[in-house]
C-alpha cells in the first residue's frame, strides 16, 4: 500500500474501497470480543469460515470478525447484514444452518433474541437492549474489523483528522473541543478542552499526549472494548489532540490484563504508519506524531494521572501531590495531556460533526453520551451507550430488561471503588456527572453494577474497602491507615462483633480521609462506605444489634439447613459438599452438621428442589432423626 | 581496569569492578556509565562498546541482554522489560533482576521496588497452569466467592498458592474485563464465563 500524501489521496482511497464493496452483498459478522470469545465465538468463526469455503460461497458472502458489540451476555453474537438479523448464543453446530439461511434469505427463529413478552426479535436495532441506546462512539464497533484500517477508512475514518489538519488551525481545533464542552470520561469529568489548553500554553518541549486505558475499576470494561474493537477511532482522536496541543509524541497505556487490546492497538499503529496517517509528515501536512504502547503491570492506583506518568517512566506507579498539574509538568517534567480512551474516541466525532451537534446531546452541564458497563444482577448485561441525562431506571429496566430471576432491586453501584450505591428511591435521577455526585456517588469510568436483594450492603462496603486497601500505594498515612481501620471495623460488623459506636467512628475516619489524602484514591475511598451507611443504615444496625444479615450473605451470621419437607434425598449436596458436612443416604433425608459446615453455599447452589435454606438471626431448626424417609417416598 | 570520571562531582578514579556497564562514583555515589575502550568518536555513549561487550556474555546475562538491548538499554523501559520476562518465564528469578539492574544501570533496590509493587510480577515459581479467579464487583455479586471456595477445595490450596506438584497456581484478580459473563475465571489466558459450582470442576479437569 502506497503512503497517503494528501487529503485527496485519502478520499480517493475511501472511494476505491467503497467501490469494491457491494452494500447489498450478504455479510456475516461474528463478534470476536473477549466476552464472546469466552463463550466460544472463535470456534463459531472458524466453523463459518470453513462452511463458506466448503460451499464455495467466498465470492457471495462476506465474513467479518468484529470487536465487542456490547451485548456480551448473549454471546457469541452473529449478525447478518444487510437485514441486520441478530443471532444470539450461537454454537458451531448452528453454523451450516446460518450459512444456508443467508443463501436462502431466511431467518432462523430459534436463534433469535427472545423479548420480554416471549416474542422473537430479528432486527438488531429492535432488541430493547439496543433500541434505547444512542451509540455514536460505540456503534461502529460492530461493523468494522479492528485489524483492518480499510474498514475504518471506508466508514469515514480519518476524515476528521484530515479536516483538522487541512481546514483548521490547532487553535480552532481546541476552540471546537472547548465549545463542545467535552468532559473527561475517565472519572472526574474534568473539561478536556481546558486541560488541552493548559498543556498547549505550558512552557517546555516536547509535549506528550497519553491515552489512559488502565481501567482498573472492577466491573467496568468499556475502555477495553473500545480499544479492542475500534482502536483506530482512539488513535485518530489522539492524533487530532496532539495536533491541537502541539505534541509530537504520544503514549498509549494499556493494562497487561488486556492482551487483545495491546495486540489490536499495535496493529492499528503499524497500519496507520504504513498509510502515512501516523509518523512523519502525516498526510503531507508537515505534522509529525509518533505513538508508543506501554503495558501497565497491574496496579489500580497507577491509573491515576501522576502515577501513570511515573509508570511510563519505568518507575513505581505512585501518585504525587498535584500542586502543579500534569498538563504543565508530567512525563519527564514536560507538559503531558492525559485523557481516557472514551474521551479521545469522542474527539473525531466532534471535529467531524461540529461542536453544536455534540452539544445537542445530553444535559446542560454534561454533553454527549456515556458508555456504561451494565453488569451484575440484570437480565441483559453488557455495554450500553446512552445520552447523558437518561434515568437510571431507563437504563436498568428498559435497556437491561430488569432484575434477573424476578428478584427485587436493591441498589445500583456506580463509579467503582470511588463511587457509591444508589437506592431505589433515586432511580429516576438523570445520569450526568453532577447529579451522581450530589447523591454521594459519581459517574466514574462507567461501571454500573446492579444489585438485588441478595446483596449485603455492609459486605459490599467491606469489599470495596478491602479492594482499596490492597491497591493503596501506602504513600500517605490517611489512606493507608484509614483504610486499614475501616476494613477491620467493617469486618467486625460482618462477623457479628460490631458495636454501636463503630458507625460514628466510620464517619469520622471517612471525613479525615476525604480532607487529607494525597490522591483521589484516598479522598474518594470512603464513598462506598458512606453511601451504604446513608441509604442502608438499617442493614448496618441489623448486623450490629441483632447479629443478623438481612441479605443472608455474611458467613458468620448465617446458617444453612435442609428443609425436611422439601428434601428428596437426591444426594446432590452430599456429593458436592467440599468438607463432608452433609450426612444422609439414599432414601434418607439429608442433614447438615453445623459444626463442620464452612458455609460455602455449594449445597444451596446445587440443590434442585430448593430444600437447602439459608437463615440469619434465628436458631437452626432441629434436623429429623436419622433414617427419616423423604416425604415423597414415605 | 578503566579510568572513570564522574560527570556529577568530577572525581576521577581507576575502576576495578566487574560491571561492564555502570559503576558508582566512590565520592558522590552518582551512577557513571563505563565507556568501553572503543568509545565511538561521535561521543555516542558507549553504544559500540555495549554491542561488542554483549557478544561475550553467557548464560543468564546473555538472555537478559537480548531483551534489554531490544529495549535500547532505556531505563524508562524497566517495566516493559520485566513484563517480557514475566511473560516468557512465568516468573522472574532473582538472578534476572540483578542482571537487569546491572545492564540497565538501575539500582537493584529500584528494580525490586518495581517488581514487588506491580501485581503482574511474581518472584517465585508458579504452577504450569495459572488460574485467575475474578473477584471484581460484578463477579462478586454474581457468586464468585463460592466459585473460589470450590476451586480452593478442588485444588487443595488457598488463593495465592501453588500446588506442590507445580501444576496449578490459584490467584484472585479484581476484574478481568469480562464482567457481563461473571463469575469469570481465566486459565492460561482462556476465559471461562458464567461459571457455577457444578461446571467449575470440568474446567479444572480439562487442564489436568
Ligand atoms: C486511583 C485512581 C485510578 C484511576 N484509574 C483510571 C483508569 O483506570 N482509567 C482512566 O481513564 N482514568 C483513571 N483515573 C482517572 C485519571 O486520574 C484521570 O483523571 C483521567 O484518566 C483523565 O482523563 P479524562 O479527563 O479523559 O477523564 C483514576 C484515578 C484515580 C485516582
Ligand atoms: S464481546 Fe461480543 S458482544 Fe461483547
Ligand atoms: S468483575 Fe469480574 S470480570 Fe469484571
Amino acid at each position: 500500500m502506497p503512503r497517503l500524501n494528501s487529503r485527496a489521496d485519502l478520499e480517493e482511497l475511501r472511494k476505491e474501497i467503497l467501490a469494491k464493496r457491494d452494500p447489498n452483498k450478504p455479510r456475516i459478522t461474528v463478534c470476536s470480543g473477549t466476552a464472546c470469545s469466552a463463550s466460544g465465538a472463535r470456534q463459531v468463526a472458524v466453523a463459518l469460515e470453513e462452511e463458506i469455503r466448503k460451499r464455495g460461497l467466498d465470492a457471495e458472502v462476506e465474513l467479518k470478525k468484529t470487536g465487542c458489540h456490547g451485548f456480551c451476555e448473549k454471546g457469541p453474537l452473529v449478525v447478518v447484514y444487510p437485514q441486520e438479523i441478530c443471532y444470539v448464543r450461537v454454537r458451531p453446530e448452528d453454523v451450516p444452518e446460518i450459512v444456508q439461511s443467508v443463501k436462502e434469505n431466511r431467518i432462523i427463529s430459534r436463534l433469535l433474541y427472545v423479548g420480554p413478552g416471549k416474542e422473537r426479535i430479528s432486527r438488531e436495532s429492535e432488541i430493547p437492549f439496543y433500541k434505547y441506546q444512542k451509540r455514536i462512539v460505540f456503534g461502529l464497533n460492530r461493523q468494522v474489523d479492528p485489524k483492518s484500517i480499510e474498514d475504518y477508512i471506508a466508514s469515514g475514518g480519518y476524515g476528521a483528522l484530515a479536516k483538522a489538519l487541512f481546514e483548521m488551525s490547532p487553535e480552532q481545533v481546541l476552540e471546537e473541543i472547548k465549545k463542545a464542552d467535552l468532559r473527561g470520561r475517565g472519572g472526574g469529568g474534568f473539561p478536556a478542552g481546558k486541560k488541552w489548553e493548559t498543556a498547549r500554553n505550558a512552557l517546555g518541549e516536547p509535549k506528550y499526549v497519553i491515552v489512559n486505558c488502565d481501567e482498573g475499576d472492577p466491573g467496568a470494561y468499556m475502555d477495553r472494548s473500545l480499544m479492542e474493537g475500534n482502536p483506530h477511532r482512539v488513535l485518530e482522536g489522539l492524533i487530532i489532540g496532539a495536533y491541537a496541543i502541539g505534541a509530537r509524541e504520544g503514549f498509549i497505556y494499556v493494562r497487561e490484563e488486556y492482551p487483545l487490546a495491546v495486540e489490536n492497538v499495535k496493529v492499528a499503529i503499524k497500519q496507520a504508519e504504513e498509510y502515512g496517517l501516523l509518523g512523519e509528515n502525516i498526510l503531507g501536512s508537515g505534522f509529525d506524531f509518533h505513538v508508543r504502547v506501554h503495558r501497565g503491570a497491574g496496579a489500580f492506583v497507577s491509573g491515576e494521572s501522576t502515577a501513570l506518568m511515573n509508570a511510563i517512566e519505568g518507575r513505581v506507579g505512585e501518585p504525587r501531590m498535584k500542586y502543579i498539574h500534569t498538563a504543565v509538568s508530567g512525563i519527564k517534567g514536560k507538559p503531558s495531556c492525559l485523557n481516557n480512551v472514551e474521551t479521545w474516541a469522542n474527539v473525531p466525532l466532534i471535529i467531524e460533526h461540529g461542536a453544536d451537534w455534540f452539544r445537542s446531546i445530553g444535559t446542560e452541564k454534561s454533553k454527549g453520551t456515556k458508555i456504561f458497563s451494565l453488569v451484575g444482577k440484570v437480565n441483559d448485561t453488557g455495554l450500553v451507550e446512552v445520552p447523558m441525562g437518561i434515568t437510571l431506571r431507563d437504563i436498568i429496566y428498559k435497556i437491561g430488561g430488569g432484575i434477573k430471576g424476578g428478584k427485587k432491586f436493591k441498589a445500583v453501584q456506580t463509579g467503582g471503588p470511588s463511587g457509591g450505591v444508589i437506592p431505589e428511591e433515586y432511580l429516576d435521577t438523570p445520569v450526568d456527572f453532577d447529579r451522581l455526585v450530589e447523591l454521594g456517588s459519581m459517574m466514574g469510568s462507567g461501571g454500573m453494577i446492579v444489585m438485588d436483594e441478595d446483596t449485603c450492603m455492609v459486605d459490599i462496603a467491606r469489599f470495596f474497602v478491602g479492594f482499596l486497601l490492597e491497591e493503596s500505594c501506602g504513600k500517605c498515612v490517611p489512606c493507608r491507615e484509614g483504610l486499614r481501620v475501616l476494613h477491620s471495623i467493617l469486618t467486625d460488623i460482618c462477623e457479628g462483633r460490631g458495636r454501636d459506636e463503630d458507625l460514628k467512628l466510620i464517619e469520622e475516619i471517612a471525613e479525615t480521609m476525604k480532607e487529607t489524602s494525597l490522591c483521589a484514591l484516598g479522598t474518594t475511598a470512603a464513598n462506598p462506605v458512606l453511601t451504604t451507611l446513608k441509604y442502608f443504615r438499617s442493614e448496618y444496625e441489623a448486623h450490629i444489634r441483632e447479629r443478623r444479615c438481612p441479605a443472608k450473605v455474611c458467613k458468620s451470621l448465617i446458617a444453612y439447613y435442609i428443609d425436611p419437607e422439601a428434601c428428596q434425598a437426591c444426594g446432590a449436596c452430599l456429593k458436592n459438599c467440599p468438607v463432608g458436612a452433609v450426612e444422609g443416604g439414599e432414601d434418607e433425608i439429608h442433614r447438615i452438621d453445623q459444626d463442620k459446615c464452612t458455609k460455602c453455599g455449594t449445597c444451596y447452589e446445587v440443590c434442585a428442589f430448593n430444600a437447602v435454606k439459608k437463615i440469619s438471626g434465628e436458631p437452626v431448626p432441629p434436623s429429623p432423626p436419622r433414617g427419616t424417609r423423604p416425604r415423597a417416598k414415605r | 581496569m578503566v579510568e572513570l570520571g564522574c560527570h556529577h562531582c568530577g572525581y576521577r578514579w581507576n575502576y576495578r569492578g566487574e560491571s561492564a556497564f555502570y559503576a558508582t562514583c566512590p565520592r558522590c555515589h552518582y551512577k557513571v556509565r563505563i565507556p568501553n575502550q572503543k568509545v565511538d568518536q561521535t561521543g555516542e555513549l558507549g553504544k559500540i562498546g555495549l554491542e561488542e561487550h554483549s557478544k561475550n556474555l553467557t548464560g543468564i546475562a546473555k538472555i537478559v541482554n537480548t531483551v534489554v538491548s531490544q529495549f535500547g538499554y532505556d531505563e524508562n523501559m524497566l517495566i516493559q522489560i520485566l513484563l517480557t520476562f514475566q511473560k516468557n518465564f512465568g516468573w522472574i528469578p532473582r538472578e534476572v533482576l540483578s542482571e537487569v539492574s546491572k545492564q540497565l544501570g538501575v539500582p537493584l533496590t529500584r528494580v525490586y521496588q518495581v517488581a514487588t509493587f506491580y501485581k503482574a510480577f511474581s518472584l517465585a515459581p508458579v504452577g504450569k497452569h495459572k488460574i485467575r479467579v475474578c473477584m471484581g464487583t460484578s463477579c462478586k455479586v454474581r457468586g464468585a466467592p463460592v466459585i473460589l471456595e470450590r476451586l480452593e477445595g478442588l485444588l487443595g490450596i488457598k488463593a495465592g498458592e501453588t500446588t506442590p506438584d507445580l501444576r496449578f497456581t490459584l490467584e484472585t484478580v479484581n476484574c478481568l474485563g469480562c464482567c457481563a459473563l461473571g463469575p469469570v475465571v481465566v486459565v492460561d489466558g482462556d476465559y471461562w464465563g458464567n461459571l457455577t459450582v457444578r461446571n467449575v470442576e470440568k474446567v479444572v479437569r480439562s487442564y489436568r
